[in-house]
């Protein structure tokens, strides 16, 4: 496999909590690679310092073999797509405004919008399903309709990766699967490479072509679902008992919770002694 | 974004509507010349009402516009660094600052050219200070909002202890100054700030543009390929310098400096405030502020400041309503 985007010995921390130490990984091109993990296991961090969004205190993050830090943030821009996990939408911007952000590192402020721009605009805005979304104000959109524009966004961006973080988090199911279809038409009809942070192991196991599992700010495992995700894998990131069963749609690995050992309802009351 | 031409077509009838207040300006007054006179005047025909209109009116006509027009820049770049429509340079202390310096020189008997360099110094030396507590976080939003107020706050109070222990009369100018005021002014002073936006013009031309990236938070910025906080420093740098260039000369005049960019911003009905229609409109209700300044009570003169805020205050309050009920 050739690694697009790696991690060398990576530390980082906020303050004075390291929350990844010394992670080393390799994340495939062309293919959809889903992070996951409990909360605070560190990969949003990991996401984040891949993104360069965060700087780490030691180690490097590669991209292509090429240490991003010593990259100008405009050539990173080009090749690396970014979504944070709750952008801030500006105040009355339209959806087709917005989408032209993404063309920013190809502009200056002497040449500020080249039909190469105007053609990138309509192909992401056509691709993420926004084109009659396009004269809208993105603050009155719906959350789903949002998150369309903003990958959008990205999109316009024409580059060959695309970072996202937790993606579907605060979208309903229909939404969820919505752009989960989106980023998986990307990676097979465009041949993108996508990264991205979800919490839903099973949506995880259903979408990814590379599963990377997280705990304490480690990788525990990485690989397809079907080679690794398995009832002693869950059991060792997320500390939960369950069943692994094909799921019947796409038969990927479906994780099915175990009936917990302490009931959920409060326990009989305990019968007195010497009664 | 593709071209569009609201933003021009805006700053086009602003530019008109701006040379006709002016010319309106050159005209009404004691004595009154008809507008027909006042063009012929001024390109140079030689007509009886040279001296009124060439010399009395308009040094302080242009000096109006010309302040106005830095007002509005300086308003804009302090808004969006601030991500605030309310920020205006006295929420950042350049005026305070500004007005200490300028309060201090007036009450302890230094020459009168001395004051406004003083002033300049003052707002410069205040946002200096902003900058320095407000850096730790990359000069967030909200972080630069705070060390703003409390700067502010400080030195006002400095103010009034200077004023109240000054001589009356030096405390009443140093008053006059503050609320800001074009009376006895002119080529000079607008030279001044005409200047330092001719030397600013370079970066104002970077920072136009650089103004759509300030709207997005800086995550997103940085994944765009922007660099946010080099960019915020250089934006809220260039406004600083403006706002302290101009009040130095004119005073406190910085309800323009509040109002311009929203109301320029509705117009063009963009996401953020446009650098160059604000900086027109800018210069529009400064030349009609002080029109109205030197003609509603005549022969009284109110001071340019106390008239933006009585025209500026009621219309910003007009164009939110407006704006609210179209949206819901």
């Amino acid at each position: 496999m050739t690694a697009l985007l790696s991690t060398r010995d990576l530390v980082v921390g906020y303050e004075d909590r390291t929350v990844l130490d010394g992670l080393t990984l390799d994340l495939p091109a062309d293919a959809f690679t889903v992070i996951v993990g409990p909360n605070a296991c560190g990969k949003s961090t990991l996401l984040r310092t891949m993104a360069r969004l965060l700087t780490p205190r030691r180690g490097a993050v590669l991209l292509d073999g090429a240490a991003i830090r010593d990259l100008p943030t405009r050539d990173v821009a080009r090749r690396l797509g970014v979504l944070p996990q709750s952008p801030l939408v500006p105040e009355g911007i339209t959806v087709a405004d917005l989408v032209g952000r993404g063309r920013q590192p190809y502009q200056r402020w002497w040449r500020q919008w080249s039909t190469d721009d105007g053609r990138a605009v309509d192909e992401a805005m056509r691709l993420a399903d926004v084109t009659g979304l396009a004269d809208r104000a993105v603050d009155t959109l719906s959350g789903g309709q949002r998150q369309r524009v903003w990958i959008a966004m990205t999109l316009a961006q024409d580059t060959d990766a695309l970072l996202l973080d937790e993606p579907t988090t605060f979208l309903d199911l229909a939404h969820q699967v919505e752009v989960l279809d989106l980023l998986h038409r990307l990676r097979v009809e465009r041949g993108r490479t996508v990264v991205a942070v979800l919490h839903d192991l099973n949506q995880a196991a259903r979408y990814a072509d590379h599963l990377v599992a997280m705990r304490d700010g480690a990788m525990v495992a990485a690989g397809p679902p079907r080679d690794i995700l398995t009832a002693d894998l869950v059991r060792a990131v997320f500390g939960l008992d369950c069943v692994v069963v094909p799921c019947p749609v796409t038969g990927a690995p479906l994780v099915v919770p175990a009936l917990s050992q302490t009931p959920a309802t409060p326990a009989a009351p305990v019968p007195r002694k010497g009664t | 974004m593709p071209f569009r031409w609201r933003p021009v077509v805006v700053a086009g009838v602003l530019l008109v509507l701006l040379l006709v207040a002016v010319v309106v300006s050159l005209s009404l007054g004691t004595p009154y010349v008809a507008p027909v006179d006042v063009l012929r005047s001024l390109s140079g025909a030689g007509t009886p009402y040279d001296l009124v209109v060439r010399d009395l009116r308009l040094p302080r006509a242009v000096l109006a516009a010309v302040a106005g027009a830095a007002f509005g820049v300086a308003g804009t770049l302090i808004q969006s660094v601030a991500r605030n429509p309310l920020a205006s340079p006295d929420v950042i202390g350049v005026t305070q600052g500004a007005g200490l310096a300028a309060t201090v020189a007036l009450t302890s008997g230094a020459a009168a050219v001395l004051v406004a360099p003083a002033a300049l110094l003052g707002g410069l030396a205040a946002a200096v200070l902003v900058f320095a507590l407000g850096a730790r976080h990359g000069l967030a939003a909200q972080r630069f909002v705070l060390a703003g107020v409390a700067v502010a706050f400080a030195l006002r109070a400095l103010i009034e202890v200077v004023m109240l222990t000054a001589d009356p009369i030096d405390g009443l100018r140093a008053q006059l100054w503050l609320i800001g005021t074009l009376a006895g002014k002119g080529w000079t002073e607008a030279a001044w700030i005409a200047g330092t936006l001719v030397a600013l013009l370079p970066v104002l031309l970077w920072a136009g543009w650089a103004l759509r990236g300030s709207v997005l938070d800086d995550d997103t910025a940085r994944g765009i390929g922007l660099r946010p906080v080099a960019r915020r420093i250089g934006l809220a740098g260039t406004g600083v310098l403006a706002a302290a260039a101009v009040t130095a000369q004119v005073g406190a005049v910085d309800f323009v400096a509040l109002v311009a960019p929203q109301v320029a911003r509705r117009l063009v009905r963009a996401e953020r405030p446009p650098l160059l229609c604000a900086a027109l409109l800018g210069a529009l209700l400064l030349v009609l502020a002080d029109l109205a300044g030197r003609r509603l009570f005549a022969p009284t003169q109110l001071p340019a400041g106390v008239l933006t805020a009585a025209i500026g205050g009621p219309y910003l309050i007009f164009v939110l309503l407006r704006t609210r009920g179209r949206r819901s």
